[in-house]
């Protein structure tokens, strides 16, 4: 597909550099503008300005280092902790197998065919939508 | 036209005058300014359309120039970083704030020319073709308006987008084919009139 596009693309430069037609003639005929004359001063002015400006102050990483450190030690203790207080809850779920009574099946399997049935529209839709903006008609 | 390349000793003259400017000598870079203030505004004149504007980011792309004169590396000459930056610059001011987008669907082909109204048509019509490459979707209105800018040289405009000569190839002949569906009937009726129409430009340039 990429190398059909640049064949393409090969073929019309080709065509454009041996025929200059009338799009490349308007278009190469653009008129000029000049810029007002006191374009350069006023850009030369915020240069200066730029100039005269102080430096940027520098993050202070020295101070902020100990605090950074201190809430990422936090975090991380909470979040053990709180693995830790889970865990046995976990162990539990993960050891009983669900039980799922039997008149909800046919609709579970209905409801699995819906999400598929979705799922394959919305990435249809969105192949669709690249391949339009793709071609530039969007 | 409007000057896109430099000879060397115009090139000596930047480099001596970058030189200067990071030495710590402002006023050096007024130098690089009024050398380089008609192409920039040109070049953002064909990104808006919008004379005020135009100087707006071109002054921007000065002084972000400015500020980085330090990271320019020298593996290409100034006037190709000063365009790539610019370039830069006037894509994201116009990612920012869009110039007034008219769907392309919506320019239409002026009506074959009545004879006595043949000059005005004809410039009714560039004037069409021109307000058509605006509203042409970003990717394919770049490298077309990049490819008039530097006098039809695919490797100037491929260089100022630092993108790959065939991707700027593959992105202007999709957004002439764009143009060229848009305004069918522009070979038959319009090449005479533009050419007379360039002869007209290039005479009013020198």
């Amino acid at each position: 597909m990429k190398r059909a596009n640049n064949q393409e693309a090969n073929a019309e430069m080709k065509h454009s550099e041996t025929q200059i037609d009338a799009m490349d003639h308007i278009l190469a005929a653009e008129e000029e503008i000049v810029p007002s004359s006191g374009f350069a001063a006023a850009t030369m002015e915020r240069v200066r300005e730029e100039a005269a400006a102080p430096a940027p102050i520098p993050f202070p990483w020295k101070r902020v280092a100990p605090g950074l450190v201190l809430a990422a030690g936090v975090l991380g203790w909470g979040a053990w902790a709180a693995v830790r207080s889970a865990w046995p809850a976990l162990h539990e779920f993960a050891q009983s197998s669900p039980q799922i009574p039997v008149a909800t099946v046919p609709a579970l399997e209905e409801a699995g065919w819906v999400v598929l049935a979705l799922a394959v529209s919305l990435g249809s839709w969105m192949l669709s939508m690249r391949l339009v903006r793709r071609s530039g008609m969007l | 036209m409007t000057q896109t390349a430099t000879s060397a000793p115009e090139e000596m003259t930047d480099l001596k005058e970058v030189e200067r400017v990071l030495a710590g000598d402002t006023a050096a870079f007024e130098g690089i300014v009024r050398r380089w203030q008609g192409p920039l505004v040109n070049m953002a004149w064909r990104y808006c359309r919008d004379r005020a504007r135009a100087e707006e980011m071109a002054q921007e792309a000065f002084v972000r120039a400015w500020r980085g004169l330090a990271g320019w590396r020298r593996e290409s000459s100034f006037s190709t970083w000063l365009f790539a930056l610019a370039a830069n610059v006037y894509r994201s001011e116009l990612k920012h704030f869009p110039t007034v987008d008219v769907p392309l669907e919506e320019i239409a082909e002026p009506a074959s020319p009545a004879n006595q109204y043949e000059e005005m048509a004809e410039h009714r019509r560039s004037e069409a073709v021109r307000r058509a490459v605006l509203a042409l979707p970003l990717r394919y209105r770049e490298p077309v308006i990049l490819y008039y800018f530097h006098e039809m040289d695919v490797s100037a405009a491929a260089r100022t987008m630092v993108l790959p000569e065939g991707t700027v190839k593959a992105r202007l002949a999709r957004g002439r084919e764009l143009l060229r569906k848009r305004f069918p009937h522009l070979n038959e009726t319009g090449a005479q009139g533009s050419s007379a129409a360039l002869r007209a430009g290039r005479e009013a340039l020198r």
